[in-house]
């Protein structure tokens, strides 16, 4: 595995530049972000949805039971499929062109996309429809399509449509990407298309029915997303909820299929259990109204491709293998740590300034790049709260790998400016040797009441309040100010002052001690209490440090999947137990047989 | 575009993990819930979980019994067809639901997706029709979805264009889950038994959330579903 986890990238083995196209909107961060904020309804909208949907997917994970054993299953599909990735891809690949398909590989974003553009030129196609697809945003296909003359491209998904008609907005959002425009915003783009309706998202809708209808019947050519390539039958699995990618992909007679090369599952078996999981974390229902398996039509068959083709595109996810960003790779495009995240609830999608928004943003962008040329900012753009990491479906550590690319950042590239190196370095001295420790305790609250301030009066009870911080101590100071790196904080929020010396924890604790000691009897029987009270607590052993399941304590790349033994089943509860039952294979033929015809 | 050795290679030399030790080390998964999951149910109960599931989906849950089948399917049309059905060829399915005379003497008469009439030809008829009925393989209780393999006689769009749509389903082939029907089709795909380029599972209406996420149900694909359970094949 590489020491230094971004040196060894594509462009520096091939001289081949990725992800290229990922970066949208004003390169400053902060611009960006005040940009993003400035947009009320957007902001509103999202805190919204984030609400919305954690009911909505709590509960479909309820339903399901047992979850974190699901999550288990997943983790372990996803880390296995990427660990033989290029097996899994050259078996695919074999079994679409027995199935008459065709397969490209592109190492980056310009291969892909000149491929796809030289095809619709040879094609001759005219009229395209494009469900949503992500991976086709990466690679800036639609700008590209759009300058061949004569072609027509239909977004046909209907928060896609409705960024088409806003002169190609950009998404917001994975899944929900128009979710920064309101029903008045639809209404006004629908007019240029002769809508004369009113807002109602009903009405809205029934009109993008009647439109894009028309373009599903005249589209020579589809372009297409993968949620997941099944290799062992060559097939290509899509869900959408709109029916929107089974009517372009029934209707077109040329297909072309965009992945990225790490969507690939065993068999259509792992691919339902992807569905299950993807659904339930992305909308917050078991499944979505349409979930497709496809190839190349057969001969008898009436509508489907003729012509089928896969681009499989690397741009730039090698970058993450054999490196401790390889958990990345797992991932299945839900969203929901989109969902979770405080910061992406803050500063929208369009703060980042990636085509991947939100904690995955955060960590993939800059390796797709191979660098932090564009990207340096992402990583920061996290609270570590960790909430990403723990809807995660399919396990991966991302508020762990946030950190590691601070960490690559300013350890191996030393990309620290002179400020922050400088706090950095008082900050190391300060809290690593403990006199000094000791000594910032004590002045702590003398140094800060300088730029100290006391709180606005409230009319009714008369104290003295600051807006934001709550635990103020008696006499009310707070910090709605501080120098360098630290007024970051105190930018969007006020700070309670450090107590006085006499006053603080660790003065408060070395009293409370000595009391309990002296009213022991000394310091040995205080000793034998403390012992006595730990032994009657069942759960002191796992509090004391011997078990450790928290999610901090998972290590990048120290956890391992093992396969339990052929006699090792589930309970109903989820819960291990050894049980004489046979092989796996067995099992599951077992429950093939349980549907078979009557 | 880069050639496919070239491509898989620098995969395996960037992650460090030679090229082809898949086959020493097959995926043995770390539990068994996707076949353990709401197992041992009985027909009737998989029936009644259904049944409550297919409010949330959009669905119109009926069953019926054999006899009672070309009555509710007249029902059906009378409320949604306008003149205008669509139906598949499929021989085989009108026999085994005992509605082969039923079909004949339709009035007014149907149309048809018919096997070696083409794309056009067939893609036009489905959108022109304002309601179709369509046989489903099987019903997967827990989410309420249907499962539905192209056929020469059903195709894709068939499930798409018509406005109203009716799977009709036989009691005995409801499974619990979606685990349930793929161990069905896997095999059986891999191994020819079922022929067909494009699996299709359905789950009530089409439906989006694009706008201010308020749900709108009925987007590109059928504005309504029905499903039709028959009890006592």
């Amino acid at each position: 595995m590489s020491t230094t986890q971004m040196d060894d990238t594509m462009f520096r083995r091939t001289g081949q530049k990725t992800g290229t196209m990922l970066q949208y909107g004003d390169p400053n961060f902060v611009n960006r972000v005040h940009q993003s904020t400035a947009d009320k309804f957007a902001h509103g909208a999202i805190s919204s949805a984030q609400d919305a949907q954690w009911v909505k997917r709590e509960t479909a994970r309820a339903e399901l039971g047992n979850w974190e054993g699901w999550r288990d299953l997943s983790e372990q599909i996803r880390q296995h499929c990427v660990r033989y990735l290029p097996d899994y891809l050259e078996e695919f690949s074999d079994n679409v062109e027995k199935r008459g398909g065709h397969v490209f590989f592109a190492q980056t974003d310009v291969e892909a996309r000149d491929f796809i553009t030289d095809l619709v030129k040879k094609k001759q196609a005219h009229k395209i429809v494009k469900p949503k697809s992500m991976v086709t945003s990466e690679i800036g296909l639609d700008k590209a399509l759009l300058k061949i003359d004569g072609v027509k491209v239909t977004e046909t998904d209907l928060a896609e449509f409705i960024l088409e008609l806003d002169d190609w907005d950009e998404p917001s959002h994975l899944v929900f990407p128009a979710l920064h425009k309101n029903r008045d915003q639809v209404q006004k783009l629908f007019a240029k298309l002769g809508y004369t309706g009113d807002n109602d998202p009903q009405h809205e809708a029934r009109f993008s029915r009647k439109v894009l209808r028309e373009r599903f019947l005249e589209a020579d050519m589809s372009i297409t997303g993968c949620n997941f390539a099944v290799a062992d039958q060559g097939m290509v699995n899509i869900v959408t909820n709109e029916g929107n990618a089974d009517l372009s992909m029934a209707i077109a007679p040329t297909q072309v299929v965009v992945m990225g090369m790490e969507r690939i599952v065993p068999t259509l078996r792992e691919a339902e259990t992807m569905d299950n999981m993807l659904v339930r974390s992305a909308v917050g229902t078991k499944l979505t109204s349409y979930c497709s398996f496809v190839s190349p039509k057969l001969p008898d068959e009436a509508d489907g491709p003729e012509d089928f083709y896969v681009v499989i595109v690397d741009n730039g996810r090698s970058n993450a293998l054999g490196t401790e960003f390889e958990p990345i790779l797992q991932c299945i495009r839900c969203a929901s740590c989109l969902n979770v995240c405080p910061i992406y609830r803050n500063i929208g999608g369009k703060g980042y300034g990636s085509v991947y928004p939100g904690p995955i943003g955060a960590v993939l962008s800059p390796l797709l790049q191979g660098d932090y040329g564009d990207f340096h900012d992402l990583p920061y753009a996290c609270s570590l709260c960790s909430a990403c990491t723990a809807t995660c479906p399919v396990k991966i550590p991302l508020h762990e790998l946030i950190l590691k690319h601070r960490e690559v950042m300013m350890n191996d590239k030393h990309m620290g400016d002179l400020i922050s190196d400088t706090v950095m370095k008082v900050v190391g001295m300060g809290t690593g040797h403990s006199s000094l420790f000791r000594t910032a305790l004590t002045f702590d609250h003398v140094a800060m009441n300088a730029i100290a301030k006391k709180g606005v009066k409230d009319p009714e009870t008369g104290t003295r309040v600051p807006d934001t911080a709550k635990n103020l101590d008696e006499n009310g100071k707070h910090e709605e100010w501080m120098p360098f790196v630290f007024g970051g904080w105190t930018k969007v929020r006020d700070l309670p002052e450090p107590p006085a010396h006499s006053k603080n924890f660790r003065t408060w604790f070395n009293k409370r001690k000595k009391s309990q000691i002296a009213e022991a009897g000394g310091e040995d029987a205080f000793r034998k209490t403390q012992a006595d009270i730990l032994a009657k607590n069942p759960n002191a052993p796992k509090a004391f440090g011997t078990y450790d399941n928290s999610v901090s304590a998972r290590k990048v790349g120290r956890e391992q999947t093992t396969p339990l033994s052929d006699a090792t089943v589930p309970t109903a509860l989820g819960s291990i137990e050894e049980a004489g039952v046979g092989d796996y294979a067995d099992r599951a033929k077992g429950n093939a047989d349980n549907g078979k015809k009557d | 575009m880069t050639d496919r050795e070239t491509f898989l290679n620098y995969l395996a030399e960037k992650s460090g993990r030679p090229r082809h030790q898949l086959k020493d080390h097959p995926l043995k998964p770390v539990n068994d819930l996707p076949e353990t999951t709401m197992s041992g149910h009985s027909q009737d109960e998989l029936l009644e979980i259904a049944r409550k599931n297919a409010p949330a989906v959009h669905v119109d849950f009926q069953t019926t019994d054999k006899a009672g089948l070309p009555a509710a399917l007249d029902k059906f049309i009378a409320a949604k067809a306008d003149g205008k059905l669509l139906l598949p060829t499929d021989d085989e399915s009108y026999s085994a639901f005992g509605l082969t005379g039923w079909r004949d003497g339709l009035d007014p008469k149907p149309s048809f997706w018919v096997p070696g009439a083409g794309r056009k030809a067939n893609i036009d008829t489905a959108n022109h029709s304002e309601a179709a009925i369509g046989f489903a393989d099987m019903l997967c209780a827990e989410s309420c979805t249907i499962t539905a393999p192209t056929t020469p006689g059903q195709g894709r769009a068939f499930h798409f264009l018509p406005v109203h749509y009716l799977s009709v389903i036989c009691k005995s082939r409801i499974v619990a889950r979606t685990r349930q029907a793929m161990d069905y089709y896997e095999p059986r795909i891999k191994s020819g038994e079922i022929k067909t380029s494009n699996l299709n599972f359905i789950t009530g209406t089409s439906s989006t959330g694009d706008i201010e996420m308020v749900l709108v149900v009925g987007v590109h694909g059928p504005l309504d579903m029905t499903y039709l359970v028959v009890e006592d094949m």
